[in-house]
């Protein structure tokens, strides 16, 4: 760089450079890092931040949470009495999601991505297996398409189960349903050495049935996560909550149509395969339900600003073919 | 999409082993069996089917009413019936256990039911003359559930002392009812009857009222509950005092009931001064502080087989050698006296023993802990001389069985390993069966 080229460019320029030049796996690991240690030990801080995030900060870590996952409240609420359900106490379910959507708003399904200790643990657990040496498997597109769906129907039961259980027709040992079968339940409070989740409820053949799936869940989400990239995130029914309200959010995955010439450099770094990344020319609000928005796709990216990470429609990452490269010289140095 | 039929086939069958949670033919004819044993008789009337539950609440308490009123009449029969409120076998085994005859009942503040000293009096655990043992059956405490309905799994849209309150049915405030009971049975005792030598003095502290308490009104006519709102979150504590001249003794009573109103919303810095504001009253002549454990949360519930202390306190200082009574829910009872600091603690016993398809994870037990104490305090009652005064503190609470009675932590690591060790063979060999050998494959340019 000449100095007459360096004397032009502007600060804000500089920080520009550098953000989109960014050893970007190295920041992520430590963002996810900090995520982590913040919602699971956060509480030995005095850390909350409420009851309503917009990821897996799980509320069974009853110690350490800094704060607890929105689908534990909604359930709870959902499973009131229906004559309280259809009363005044119902504006305490619209206030809290209000509450869940105004934190959602601000990183849209970043919070998968970089937060969620749940897909942090599912990326360590990959770390692992590459350390190992041990191949990762892929789904066909056929597959592909078959399994988005569960995330909308495990959403579905997780709202109207609730309501069942407030109507009387089910069971109130099935409360709540989906955080009884999820895995962050069991696996995230022994972390902070609770183990009282690994257990199987024999008080009653409903409670014996959810706790039975809930720990054949915790084994799946094991070993699926061992030999799949963020296995769990294909079903996991915040994912599609988000995606269903993630029209206003902030932060925005774009792509530039003109200027990508569908490599599939995007879609190869891509956890969640989603092949719409690198095919898909025309729209340019890319992210789709699957989408965690871990921004590896705009880190691989050589074609300046065909992907970019945008808030409030100002970018804040952009794909350049000086990170690119800068990214590939670290990754393969001796 | 048939991993997303298994999915719903999976919530199909769930749905399948709820509809076997509700009562079978055969528990209903065992309900059945156990009215008859009362006397073949229904326990009384009840509300007609299909009820609001604002209907229900004053059947229920017209029905109490009407029973404290024949409670009134000192007829043997009527009181039997009355006790026949809990199963046959649940009375015989209290006085199988007790192993001793009923107390004669001693006249106290309020005039306890007969039938309710020969419920709780057996309990007496050989204290000194006019101590403990001398009014066995006529300790009054404070019950959030009125004898008519015992304990059990707590109702919908009732608040539990020191477990998490739901709230009311509709929009405001939470209400709470508590009932004054004499007895020292938490399941046998009856209604404290009114006594007009022993006016109850009652005092509400409310978390942001004056830390002196304010008076609550008596209950409505023809009700037998004292009834406050709960507006603003934290611990409620009640106390109702009464006192009564005996001879040349002067008996104190105070009757606490702690309740907390604690909810996942609302103001956190109202919450956060809840929990750590003072829960002692200061002008109690006698009181029962139960100690918070050091982990205690907001929703607290004491389990079966955990240890609970007490601090017995008198006008806000640790009261030392206090003869303290811990009796659990089936009326096994305990006692030790305080130490300097006023301090007790008991294991709360394990009594829930249903059989297994009856067993309730949220079956509400209650315990009840009296503490006494003698002072030779001379002074003047109503004009009337006393020259030593008897001091009696009551403090019930709620327990759960201990998740170790139902919870299974090998079953579970078992299961979860299971699926971990089938899934870990089927991704191998599903690996391994499509892994194909090497084959070295020669193009000839010249075809």
């Amino acid at each position: 760089m000449t100095p007459s080229k360096s004397a032009c460019i502007t600060p804000l320029q500089a920080v520009r450079d550098a953000v989109n030049q960014v050893d970007f796996n190295r920041f992520r690991f430590w963002f996810q890092a900090i995520g982590f240690v913040l919602f699971v030990y956060g509480g030995y801080l005095a850390i909350d931040l409420g009851s309503r995030l917009p990821f897996f900060s799980c509320g069974y870590n009853q110690e350490g949470r800094g704060g607890v996952c929105y689908l534990l409240p909604l359930q709870h609420q959902l499973g009131r009495s229906w004559p309280t359900l259809f009363s005044a106490a119902s504006l305490a379910i619209l206030t809290g999601f209000l509450v869940f959507a105004a934190w959602f708003i601000v990183l849209n399904k970043g919070w998968c991505g970089f937060i969620c200790p749940l897909g942090t643990l599912q990326d360590w657990i990959t770390a692992l297996r590459r350390r190992l040496g041990i191949r990762y498997a892929r789904y066909s597109q056929g597959q592909f398409a078959q399994l988005t769906r569960i995330k909308y129907i495990l959403l579905a039961l997780t709202i109207l189960i609730p309501l069942g259980i407030g109507g009387g027709w089910f069971s109130r040992d099935m409360s709540p349903p989906f955080c009884l079968i999820c895995p962050a339940r069991m696996i995230l409070p022994i972390f902070t050495g609770d183990f009282s989740q690994f257990t199987i409820d024999f008080s009653s053949k409903t409670a014996m049935f959810m706790t039975a799936l809930g720990m054949a869940v915790t084994g799946l989400f094991l070993i699926g996560s061992f030999v799949k990239k963020r296995f769990f995130c294909f079903f996991c029914p915040m994912s599609a909550l988000h995606y269903l309200i993630s029209r206003p959010a902030l932060l925005k995955l774009k792509k530039d149509g003109d200027k990508c010439t569908r490599c599939g450099d995007c879609y190869r770094v891509c956890d969640m395969e989603i092949k719409e990344i690198a095919d898909d020319i025309k729209t340019t609000d890319i992210m789709t339900d699957d989408c965690t928005l871990c921004l590896k796709c705009v880190a691989s990216c050589p074609e300046p600003g065909a992907l970019k990470a945008t808030f409030v429609g100002i970018p804040i990452f952009e794909s350049t073919e000086a990170g690119f490269i800068k990214r590939m010289t670290r990754e393969h140095a001796p | 999409m048939k991993k997303a039929g298994s999915a719903l086939a999976l919530f199909a069958l769930l749905a399948a082993t709820n509809i076997s949670a509700q009562p079978t033919e055969e528990q209903r004819a065992q309900w059945r069996a156990m009215r008859e044993a009362r006397g073949g008789e229904p326990a009384g009337p009840r509300p007609p089917e299909g009820a609001t539950q604002e209907e229900k609440r004053v059947f229920y308490q017209k029905r109490a009413a009407e029973r404290a009123q024949a409670e009134a009449v000192p007829a043997g029969s009527e009181h039997s019936a009355h006790a026949g409120q809990a199963p046959t076998e649940r009375k015989a085994e209290g006085s199988g256990k007790t192993g001793k005859p009923a107390v004669a009942p001693t006249p106290t503040f309020a005039g306890t039911a007969p039938e309710q000293t020969r419920g709780g009096g057996a309990a007496r655990p050989g204290g000194g003359a006019g101590g403990m043992g001398a009014r066995g059956g006529g300790a009054l405490w404070l019950s959030d559930s009125p004898p008519s309905r015992g304990d059990g799994p707590p109702r919908a849209g009732m608040g539990a002392m020191g477990g998490m309150n739901m709230g009311g049915e509709r929009s405001g405030p939470p209400v709470k009812r508590l009932w004054l009971r004499a007895g020292t049975d938490p399941q046998k005792s009856g209604f404290a009857r009114e006594d007009a030598e022993a006016p109850a003095e009652t005092l509400l502290v409310r978390p942001q009222g004056s830390l002196a308490g304010e008076p609550l009104p008596p209950p409505e006519e023809g009700r037998k509950n004292l009834s406050f709102e709960m507006p603003v979150q934290g611990y409620y504590r009640l106390y109702v005092t009464t006192r009564k001249l005996q001879g040349d003794t002067l008996n104190v009573a105070v009757a606490k009931a702690e309740v907390s109103n604690f909810s996942h919303g609302g103001d956190e810095e109202e919450r956060s001064q809840a929990l750590v504001a003072p829960r002692v009253l200061e002008s109690a002549p006698i009181e029962i502080v139960r100690e918070k454990l050091p982990n205690e949360k907001m929703f607290f519930q004491l389990k079966s087989g955990e240890h609970q202390a007490f601090v017995v306190l008198q006008k806000g200082l640790p009261l030392q050698g206090a003869r303290v009574r811990f009796v659990s829910h089936e009326g096994w009872t305990k006692e030790a006296v305080s130490d300097g600091q006023g301090r007790t603690s008991f294991q709360v016993v394990r009594d829930y023993f249903p059989p297994w398809d009856d067993f309730r994870k949220r079956f509400k037990a209650t315990y009840l802990v009296i503490a006494e104490a003698n002072a030779a305090e001379a002074g003047r009652h109503k004009d009337q001389p006393y020259g030593s005064v008897r001091y009696q503190a009551t403090l019930a609470g709620s327990y759960y069985p201990s998740p170790d009675d139902y919870r299974s932590h090998a079953w579970g690591l078992g299961v979860s390993l299971l699926i971990v060790i089938l899934c870990g063979i089927a991704v191998y060999l599903y690996r391994r069966r499509r892994t194909r050998p090497f084959r070295e494959v020669r193009l000839d340019d010249a075809e």
